[in-house]
């Protein structure tokens, strides 16, 4: 059988084989691991490696100067740089998750580098303690680190985000830790790290510990069942479980509390080793010189035998193992690959991968095979694509999905689009593990790293092509990645002139529907080019994003004129405070003047909070009678005031406000009515104030003229309605209404009466009328609804005061049907007055009016 | 009965836009952890209480406050401001906090800018250097649910800040909230501005698709299937009549106020002295629905008629025998007894209105007005009522629509009437006066009036309306067609184009096109008669047009585009949004400002 070649590289540890495929052979030359310190980011991310100060190598004829130097997981060289830095020995040296690097050196400072090389800046600082007295020893996790001092006291930073350096609780030991972990702050109580210290001299038992320290406290873990002082611990990725190894040669792994021991081996060597990793979550991983040794919860460990230096790298569900000349990838062989590749097996899986191969071969015997496992021809296909997708070999990949879409045709009810599916993610899996990218992700590291933090990395690293063609094959926005890219453009293109350099950028953004050219135009800003970044923001479609950019770009008037066009008044105003605080009142008012709707908006505003500026405004503009509604506006606030209002000289300045309205409004011909008006306004004020005084009430000011006449002869005093009448030339008609309710108002029915016989009313009897109707005096009325001159007016006048007979008989008059109706209506109740309008109308419409 | 209306029979669903209102609201009071006291201002709240009730907002721990100058009283510690987004309702909350400080209370305010925070609110809480004791916050109300076929913006003050202010906010507030419509029910493909904010909101509402695209691939045909905007402006005749139909009177005499009105108890049975009641008013009670737009004449005989018929039932009742599901019947009529009372109460309530001599007359002139014929008579007879100092708003009103129908007045008459104004009513009222001079409302005649031929090219005024059995929209002002409805029927048959000479006669430009992924040349967006015609919707259901009133609709025109929508011959439903429900009195008094 063909699979037995694959089978036989595996290795059975207890119950479970394991497998270590060669990822790369590292394209470095002349990197020997063992003069360096290395440090390695998970999820095949890349290496950073340096000369190892706290070892004495020999150096062939290199520099004494260290470098810094960055490689992908294949070894490929991204960037180096000479390490100058001070502070000390290099202690401590690790990637975030974003892909910083974190160097720490012994005066507690923290160097941060990006994946070029490049130093960021600021420099962070453990504080005034490490660098008195010295970093020691230190443990990362993902985006933090623990550091411990030379005299024992230990410093957190829990987020290089955000990175403040705390100190955790004084563990109070004298002499420094055998060995450290940390558990991470996910898997803790507190939420906050902890650190175990392994602590403890050979020879006193009961001495021997395990501390776990926090911010806030340190608790005594384990004792007596450790029979000794530990010498190297490791918490699994889960930060349940911590192994150990004890000073008398046992591989211990207990709970990461310390309270349960769950497995007890024996080593052949008291001597601790070297490194000590998890394998997954199954398997502890030894090493030792020369020799790796796999320690699983039973049976025989596996020995793997190294001549060179190795360094284990930690991932979720294995061990990279680099060395000088490789990179290996040391797992657990998956269920389904297992059930293919075993050998002699007879699993469903094994016999479709096993009839592909008849079949390729035009045997009948792939029939054969086929109908073997026809019930269970689903889980056949589904074990094939899952082991294709655990594959690094791409040779291998291609058999296994050939396998399972050769099952798929035979049975109706498989999910079709797994194998599809897969296909994908193997396409991109594959692409970046090519050598020139170098990123050696396993498909359960893909799976947890996720899509977008692999575009992110992908970016980051400047590989801006594979990850727009990723995205774009992953059905994911491409935004991010042609955003990185505008953005690392400008930074690297400084010689580029400013149109060519748009052109290129402008070709690549209109790839991407909806992408913020405001934030490129705010990153050119950033980088000097301000140039660019106008003719960047020119092309952002939402105002809403480029109006403040143009502001903070210096481009004030570009904004204004955005603004306005896009309509968003929110926007306007924004625009409109940022010149009105950047320019001088002038030049500001003349910059809002000539826009009409930023104009329109200031004075809404600055009539409701700017009084004062208002009315410079209006001044400095021209618009005077504006000016003169205010001063209009403010002689009432005046009024308002409780001084004015009793009748004292108060007046006096309320009345001047409104001449200098007046003479405001004189200024220009278009206000003459205006001006007249105010003139009137102060004329009524002084008389009001006369009036006020002369009969001793506060009842005229601030009402109306023709208030004021009734009032007047209300009081009784028709000398003095006479007098405003003629003052303010009050007509006839109006004199007549006012004189007349004012009359009816107190019930003087004979001066009413009088008054209708001075001479012929200029609007007739009407109002007279009405006056009596409306007080409810029928007697009144009836004096005068004869001598109304609209037989019309008369029907309904009668009508309303309930004479329908005379209503009649002046309607029948008016031949008006649709009066004779609406009287009708009045008298609903009265059901003889109804009958005579009925036969009134029916003798009108004989008459064919209707 | 709720005066939350029931929106299940909307033809778009608008329940799941007010379940999301409600569903924000009390996020943000969720938000806030503990007691808290909210503080409304009182318009914003009138409008709250078209989406959530009361009692769900106490559920969240809130004790309820309307915004004003007062300091407000509370044992509670945290102070929730809900306030829409107005310049001018910031100085309260400013002395609400000062008053606070100098009490030395110590409490944590928030405020939640109604739809979105500004920068000219957030500059005043600034200037008064309270901006740091404020947590800021938003809630995008951008329109409330009236009924199951009206939306509306809550813009009361939109009309006025255009013409008169130049603060144009509102504009861009109404293509933002058409365009949040258009998030939930795809791209309006097609539509039809006439006047200069709705050419305008068109304008914006592009520029939003271009900038915020609503995916149209997502929905495969868009529920709305054309936009149709009217600027107020457009048609100041019609709000300033005085509306015939039953909601239309309602709202004249009683003014209602987010689907209720609210009226002495004294006048639905026994007097309780002086108390007040809301009576919902919405599509919720089956009369209501059935009567609303009607004119109101045949009100008054429908609900006679029905009248007589129950108590026929009932006479027949206790007479003979009647099978089970004969009395089933009857108590069903029986369940309906309480609205036809309530409504009978109301109708007979309105009746001593409309029979006054002096709403007659006022009647007879603004028809005599509308007719355009007798400048004299209506002269004299405005000159009158300002001798006899009417209230001012019915002066107004007559005096508005007699200056538009004349494109404003020769400029004697012009300033003997202000002149005339200011001395009956007071010199305070120049700013009202300048201010519908700068609208245009009430102005000098410069050119020559063309209303005589709008109103005959565009038949609004319809001899022999028979108000009961109406076959045009002239019923809802017996006699008078509205013109704005006009324009929308004219709209929706056959577009713009062959009205077009009319169109330039009314203020404003106009506007056709296409937009969105359906027009895929250019010349798509050409007025072609063509494109109006308009296809039906696949499953059957009646396209749907969306019809925008940019400053305000009164209930009038509602009732006539339903009508409309009733015709056999519409291929269309029809739902209706607007700044404001108004009639002429709120809207004039949105120009009304007195200086004292």
């Amino acid at each position: 059988m063909a699979n037995v070649s694959v089978a036989a590289e595996w290795q059975l540890l207890y119950n479970r084989y394991y497998r270590k495929p060669e990822l790369y052979q590292m394209r470095w030359k002349h990197v020997d691991l063992a003069r360096n310190k290395v440090a390695a980011a998970p999820f095949g991310g890349p290496l950073a490696v340096i000369r190892d100060d706290s070892k004495i190598v020999q150096l062939h004829g290199e520099s004494a100067l260290r470098k810094l130097r960055l490689f992908s997981s294949s070894g490929h060289l991204l960037a180096d740089t000479v390490w100058r830095n001070p502070g000390g020995r290099l202690i401590g040296m690790s990637w975030t998750d974003d892909h910083t690097l974190v160097c720490i050196v012994q005066d507690g400072t923290v160097y941060r580098y990006d994946v070029h090389a490049h130093l960021i800046e600021p420099n962070l600082s453990l504080g005034k303690e490490c660098f008195e007295s010295n970093v020691a020893d230190c443990a990362f996790w993902g985006n933090g680190v623990v550091c411990i001092t030379e005299s024992n006291q230990l410093f957190c930073i829990a987020d290089f985000k955000n990175p403040n350096a705390v100190k955790l609780a004084d563990p109070g030991i004298v002499e420094p830790p055998r060995c450290m972990a940390v558990i991470e702050p996910q898997y803790t109580v507190s939420g906050n790290v902890e650190v175990l210290l392994g602590v403890g001299d050979g020879g006193e038992e009961e001495d021997a510990a395990v501390l776990a320290v926090e911010e806030d406290g340190v608790q005594r873990l384990g004792g007596e069942m450790l029979r000794g002082p530990l010498q190297k611990m490791v918490v699994s990725r889960d930060g349940k479980w911590l192994a150990s190894f004890t000073h008398d040669g046992r591989l211990l792994v207990t709970t990461s509390d310390l309270t349960d021991v769950i497995i007890e081996r024996e080593c052949e060597s008291a001597l601790p080793p070297e490194q000590l990793a998890w394998c997954g979550m199954d398997a502890v991983l030894l090493y030792w010189d020369d020799m790796l040794l796999m320690m699983g919860p039973d049976g025989e460990p596996v020995t793997y035998l190294y001549d060179e230096p190795i360094i284990l790298i930690p991932e979720c569900d294995g061990v990279r193992i680099l060395s000088n000349a490789s990179m290996e990838f040391l797992q657990r062989v998956p269920d389904s690959t297992v059930s293919i590749f075993t050998i002699g097996s007879t699993s469903p899986a094994a016999l479709l991968y096993d009839a592909l191969d008849h079949f390729d071969r035009r045997s009948a015997k792939a029939d054969e095979n086929l109908r073997l496992i026809r019930s269970s021809l689903p889980e056949a296909v589904e074990a094939c694509v899952d082991a294709a997708g655990h594959e690094f070999d791409v040779l291998r990949q291609q058999t296994l999905l050939r396998a399972a879409s050769y099952g798929q045709a035979f049975c109706s009810n498989f999910h079709r689009d797994r194998i599809q599916e897969m296909s994908k993610i193997l396409r991109v899996l594959n692409a970046v593990r090519s050598l020139e990218i170098g990123i050696s992700l396993s498909i359960q590291q893909y799976k947890l790293l996720t899509p977008s933090v692999l575009i992110g990395r992908l970016i980051n690293a400047h590989q801006h092509l594979l990850a727009l063609r990723i995205s774009e094959y992953l059905g994911m926005n491409q935004e991010v990645v042609i955003m990185h890219w505008a953005c690392a453009k400008i930074t690297a293109s400084l010689g580029i002139p400013d149109a060519t350099l748009l052109q290129i950028l402008l070709d690549k953004l209109k790839l991407c529907k909806g992408i913020s050219y405001a934030a490129v135009a705010a990153h050119a800003d950033k980088n000097g080019r301000r140039k660019l970044a106008a003719l960047l923001v020119e092309h952002e479609p939402r105002s809403s994003k480029q109006v403040p950019l143009l502001l903070s770009i210096g481009e004030e008037d570009i904004a204004l004129m955005k603004a306005t066009e896009c309509g968003d008044t929110d926007l306007v105003y924004l625009v409109l405070f940022h010149i009105w605080q950047m320019r001088q009142p002038l030049e500001f008012f003349g910059t809002i003047q000539a826009r009409q709707l930023a104009r329109d908006l200031f004075i809404t505003y600055a009539r409701c909070y700017k009084h004062e500026f208002l009315k410079d405004f209006f001044l400095s503009t021209g618009q005077l009678q504006d000016v003169a509604f205010l001063l209009w506006k403010e002689s009432w606030q005046l009024g308002k005031n409780p001084m004015a209002s009793k009748g004292s000289p108060l007046h006096g300045p309320r009345i001047k406000l409104i001449e200098k309205a007046q003479n405001l409004f004189a200024e220009t011909k278009e206000h003459t009515f205006e001006s007249k008006a105010a003139e009137e306004h102060a004329k009524l004020l002084r008389l009001q104030h006369e009036l006020e005084v002369t009969t001793k009430q506060a009842i005229f000011v601030d009402s109306s003229i023709s208030d004021t006449i009734r009032t007047c002869i209300v009081l009784g005093n028709h000398r003095a309605a006479l007098k405003v009448k003629t003052e303010f030339k009050v007509s006839e008609k109006r004199w007549y209404w006012l004189k007349v309710f004012a009359l009816a108002t107190i019930k003087d029915w004979a001066a009413l009466e009088k008054f209708s016989k001075e001479k012929k009313p200029p609007i007739g009897f009407r109002p007279f009328v009405e006056a009596c109707i409306e007080a409810d005096e029928k007697g009144e009325a009836i004096k005068y609804i004869p001598k109304l001159a609209d037989p019309r007016e008369k029907a309904e006048s009668y009508a309303r005061i309930g004479m329908a007979k005379e209503a009649a008989d002046a309607a029948s008059q008016t031949k008006d049907g649709e009066l004779l109706g609406r009287l009708k209506l009045t008298f609903a109740q009265n059901a003889g007055a109804q009958s005579i309008f009925d036969t009134l109308r029916d003798r009108l419409s004989f008459q064919g009016a209707s | 009965m709720a005066q939350i209306p029931n929106l299940d029979n909307a033809p778009i669903n608008l329940t799941s836009i007010r379940e999301q209102s409600q569903k924000e609201l009390i996020n943000i009071l969720k938000n806030v952890r503990g007691k808290k006291c909210l503080v409304i201002d009182p318009k914003l709240g009138d409008s709250l209480s078209l989406i959530i009730q009361t009692s769900i907002l106490k559920e969240q721990g809130v004790e309820l406050r309307h915004l004003s100058a007062e300091p407000i009283q509370t044992d509670c510690n945290k102070v929730v401001y809900l306030v829409r987004s107005q310049p001018k309702l910031m100085r309260f909350i400013c002395s609400n906090i000062h008053d606070d400080v100098s009490k030395g209370l110590h409490r944590e305010y928030h405020v939640y800018f109604v739809p979105r925070r500004t920068v000219v609110c957030e500059k005043v809480l600034e200037d008064e250097k309270l901006h740091h004791m404020i947590t800021i916050g938003e809630y995008p109300l951008h329109m409330v649910a009236m009924d199951e076929d009206v939306l509306s913006f809550e813009l009361d003050f939109s009309y006025k800040e255009c013409q008169v202010d130049g603060d144009t906010s509102s504009i861009w507030h109404i293509a933002k909230s058409i365009h949040k419509l258009e998030f939930s029910f795809g791209v309006i493909p097609n539509v039809r501005a006439k006047g200069k904010a709705s050419v305008r909101i068109a304008d914006i509402l592009n520029r939003m698709q271009a900038e915020e695209p609503v995916n149209s691939s997502d929905m495969a045909v868009p529920e709305i299937n054309t936009l149709i905007l009217l600027d107020r402006e457009v048609d100041m005749v019609t709000p300033l009549c005085t509306q015939l139909t039953y909601e239309g009177l309602l709202d004249e005499f009683l003014h209602i106020n987010n689907g209720s009105v609210e009226i002495d108890t004294s006048i639905l049975g026994p007097p309780q002295d002086g108390k007040k009641t809301k009576v919902p008013l919405n599509s919720s009670d089956k009369l209501f629905k059935e009567i609303r737009d009607l004119n109101f004449e045949v009100v008054v005989q429908i609900l006679r008629q029905k009248a007589t018929s129950m108590k026929q039932d009932y006479t027949d009742m206790s007479t003979t025998t009647q099978s089970v599901s004969e009395l089933k019947d009857f108590v069903k009529k029986l369940n309906s007894l309480p609205e036809m009372s309530r409504h009978i109460d109301l109708a007979k309530h309105l009746s001593t209105f409309t029979s006054k001599p002096s709403f007659l007359g006022q009647l007879d002139m603004e028809h005599t007005i509308i007719e355009g014929e007798s400048y004299d008579i209506c002269f004299e007879y405005i000159e009158e009522l300002i001798h006899k100092q009417e209230p001012l708003i019915t002066v107004l009103r007559l005096l508005i629509l007699f200056s538009i129908t004349n494109a404003g007045l020769p400029k004697k008459h012009f300033d003997y009437f202000r002149r005339e104004l200011l001395h009956s009513y007071g010199f305070e009222h120049i700013a009202t006066l300048s201010n519908l001079e700068k609208a245009g409302l009430f102005k000098k005649q410069e050119t020559k009036s063309n209303w005589l031929t709008i109103k005959r090219t565009l038949q609004l005024v319809v001899e022999d309306t028979d108000t009961a059995n109406p076959n045009d929209i002239a019923y809802v002002f017996s006699g008078y067609a509205p013109l704005s409805i006009r324009l929308v029927q004219h709209a929706i048959r056959s577009g713009w184009r062959p009205v077009e000479e009319v169109l330039k006669m009314l203020p404003g430009p106009h506007l056709e096109t296409k937009r969105g992924g359906f027009s895929n040349s250019p010349s798509f967006d050409t007025l072609s008669g063509v494109s109006t015609s308009i296809a039906k919707v696949p499953d059957g259901r009646r396209a749907l047009v969306l019809v925008v009133f940019v400053g305000g609709v009164t209930f009038a025109e509602i009732s006539a585009l339903r009508f409309l929508s009733a015709q056999e011959s519409m291929a269309y439903d029809l739902i209706i949004a607007s700044t404001k429900i108004v009639n002429g009195q709120t809207l004039v008094e949105t120009f009304m400002e007195k200086l004292g």
